[in-house]
């Protein structure tokens, strides 16, 4: 039948999916160490290069996995979460494109003074990430046990938007020049946005689990 | 035996009826495709009949003896109003409308049984109360088995799909075997048809119905009444089939109107009354109160009119 064989050809292509936007994050978790450790340089352009290419990927996979979807593979109500996970789920790579885009393509350099504080920042919303697909990971083998990891991606926000705070107000409470501020405020922000993205799949992952509770 | 055509088209009328109650909520929900449905159903109300439709009609006949002539008018009468509940989308009870039918054909023979009445009645109640039962038992048997099974989302997806297929397919069996005899039951006997005849033409004609003329009635019960989801369509099903099938196997022909509905009715009250939609369900039971009034008026409009050409 061939609902069978599309709901068969949908589910390694859906792993295939989420594991893109790991190796996404990957390169993103690499492209700031070096970002932080030596700056704008080859080796970042090359990370940058990388990611575009992996979110690309990414990207034309869940096509694939919508036309599949469309395609009737899944039930209904199964069909809609998926979608809409998958919807919500695409937002991730997407910022972690734009991420470096934005130091790429602005030439922008954190001051020394920022420079732990900013990196520290990204390591939550990095964490973040981790938390938000192990949060899948765990709505895809077991639905009735995402509760608990929902919760913890919740938390790693809050961190995240305390950190976020936190660092804004340093900055502008330091000597640097306005336009600059502005420029590493938005900087704080985009960081801060991969853990808001996270923090919605979360919500849409206890939603579709909370669905299948009997 | 030209009168059995009455039953041929009471079990059309049956099948685009009734189909609504086995595949109803799963296809309006759009979790199984209407052909596939369709199919499935048609098939499995010819095995149901066939396998186990003979013990209905056997009770069918101990309750009424009426003569060709009078069965065709109570066929015709019957089968008139459920096809225009099913013009109207209302899902019915086929047993009311061929009681209502067989009730003023009593009187007017002056040969009304009123303890088989009382009796048939009483199932009219305890069909919907007992599947409303058995759907609450279900949800949460099934649940906890499921809970813990620990199954991925998507062996889940496949289960449930597998689920409503095989309780369809169930409600489908129960349905040919215990509603066959409302629609050739009056047509087997002595010089009429054999208990075996009246199984192949009633479930042959159900059939013809659920492939001709049952997507209306389908989406009243999936869509308009609750709001349901793969599993409590599941529930409801099988409910339904249980309970229906345990009528088959006693030999008391019933109403899958009436369990579905009551299948429903039990899942919207367990999830809370508000996701009950009481317009519907006033439409319903005023087609549950009308059907067989509506029969009784036309099977008197026929009788006195046959009775012109034919001596009832």
């Amino acid at each position: 039948m061939a609902f069978w064989k599309r709901q068969t050809r949908v589910e390694p292509l859906i792993d295939a999916y989420f594991e893109q936007c790991d190796t996404c994050f990957e390169l993103l978790s690499s492209a700031m160490d070096e970002y932080f450790q030596n700056g704008l340089g080859e080796a970042f352009s090359a990370y940058v290069g990388q990611i575009h290419a992996t979110e690309s990927k990414a990207d034309d996979q869940r096509r694939e996995i919508e036309h599949l979807l469309y395609g009737k593979a899944l039930l209904p109500e199964s069909r809609g979460d998926i979608l809409g996970l998958l919807e919500t789920y695409d937002r991730l790579p997407n910022i972690a494109e734009t991420i470096v885009f934005v130091i790429h393509n602005q030439q922008l350099m954190v001051p020394e003074p920022f420079r732990q504080a900013y990196h520290d920042l990204m390591t939550v919303n990095l964490e973040t990430y981790q938390l938000v697909r192990k949060a899948v990971t765990v709505l895809m083998t077991n639905p009735k046990a995402t509760l608990h990891t929902t919760k913890e991606v919740d938390q790693a926000e809050s961190k995240s938007d305390q950190m976020e705070r936190k660092l804004i107000s340093d900055l502008f409470q330091s000597e640097q020049e306005l336009g600059m501020k502005i420029l590493l405020k938005e900087l704080i922000l985009l960081f801060g946005e991969v853990s808001d993205r996270a923090e919605r799949v979360a919500d849409r992952v206890s939603l579709i689990a909370i669905k299948r509770q009997i | 035996m030209w009168q059995a055509i009455s039953g041929v088209f009471l079990g059309w009328s049956l099948g685009s009826n009734d189909a609504a109650n086995v595949f109803g909520t799963a296809v309006a929900s759009r979790m199984v495709r209407y052909w596939t449905a369709v199919i499935l159903c048609s098939v499995f109300v010819i095995l149901g009949a066939m396998l186990e439709g003979q013990e209905g009609i056997a009770t069918y006949n101990k309750m009424s003896s009426v003569g060709p002539n009078l069965a065709f008018v109570v066929g015709l009468a019957a089968a008139i109003s459920v096809t225009l509940m099913s013009y109207l989308k209302l899902p019915v009870s086929t047993s009311q409308a061929v009681v209502g039918a067989l009730v003023l054909a009593g009187f007017m023979n002056d040969t009304l049984d009123t303890s088989s009445l009382t009796k048939v009645v009483l199932c009219w109640v305890g069909t919907p109360i007992g599947a409303a039962i058995i759907s609450i038992v279900l949800y949460y048997a099934v649940g906890k088995l499921l809970n813990a099974l620990h199954l991925t989302l998507f062996q889940y997806d496949r289960w449930l799909r597998i689920a409503l297929i095989v309780a369809g397919s169930y409600a489908a069996y129960a349905l040919g075997a215990n509603n066959v005899a409302n629609v050739t039951g009056a047509f087997v006997g002595p010089e009429m048809l054999t208990p075996l005849e009246g199984c192949a033409l009633g479930s042959g004609a159900i059939a013809l119905g659920v492939m001709t003329y049952s997507r209306n009635v389908m989406m009243t019960v999936g869509k308009d009444l609750v709001r349901l989801d793969a599993y409590t369509a599941f529930i409801a099903i099988m409910g339904e089939a249980i309970t229906v099938h345990i009528y088959a196997m006693v030999g008391v022909p019933v109403s899958t109107s009436q369990a579905i509905i009551g299948s429903i009715l039990g899942i919207g009250l367990l999830k809370g009354v508000r996701t009950i939609n009481q317009k519907t369900l006033v439409k319903i039971v005023f087609g549950w109160l009308g059907t067989p009034a509506i029969a009784a008026g036309v099977a008197y409009i026929l009788y006195n009119f046959m009775d012109v050409f034919w001596s009832i």
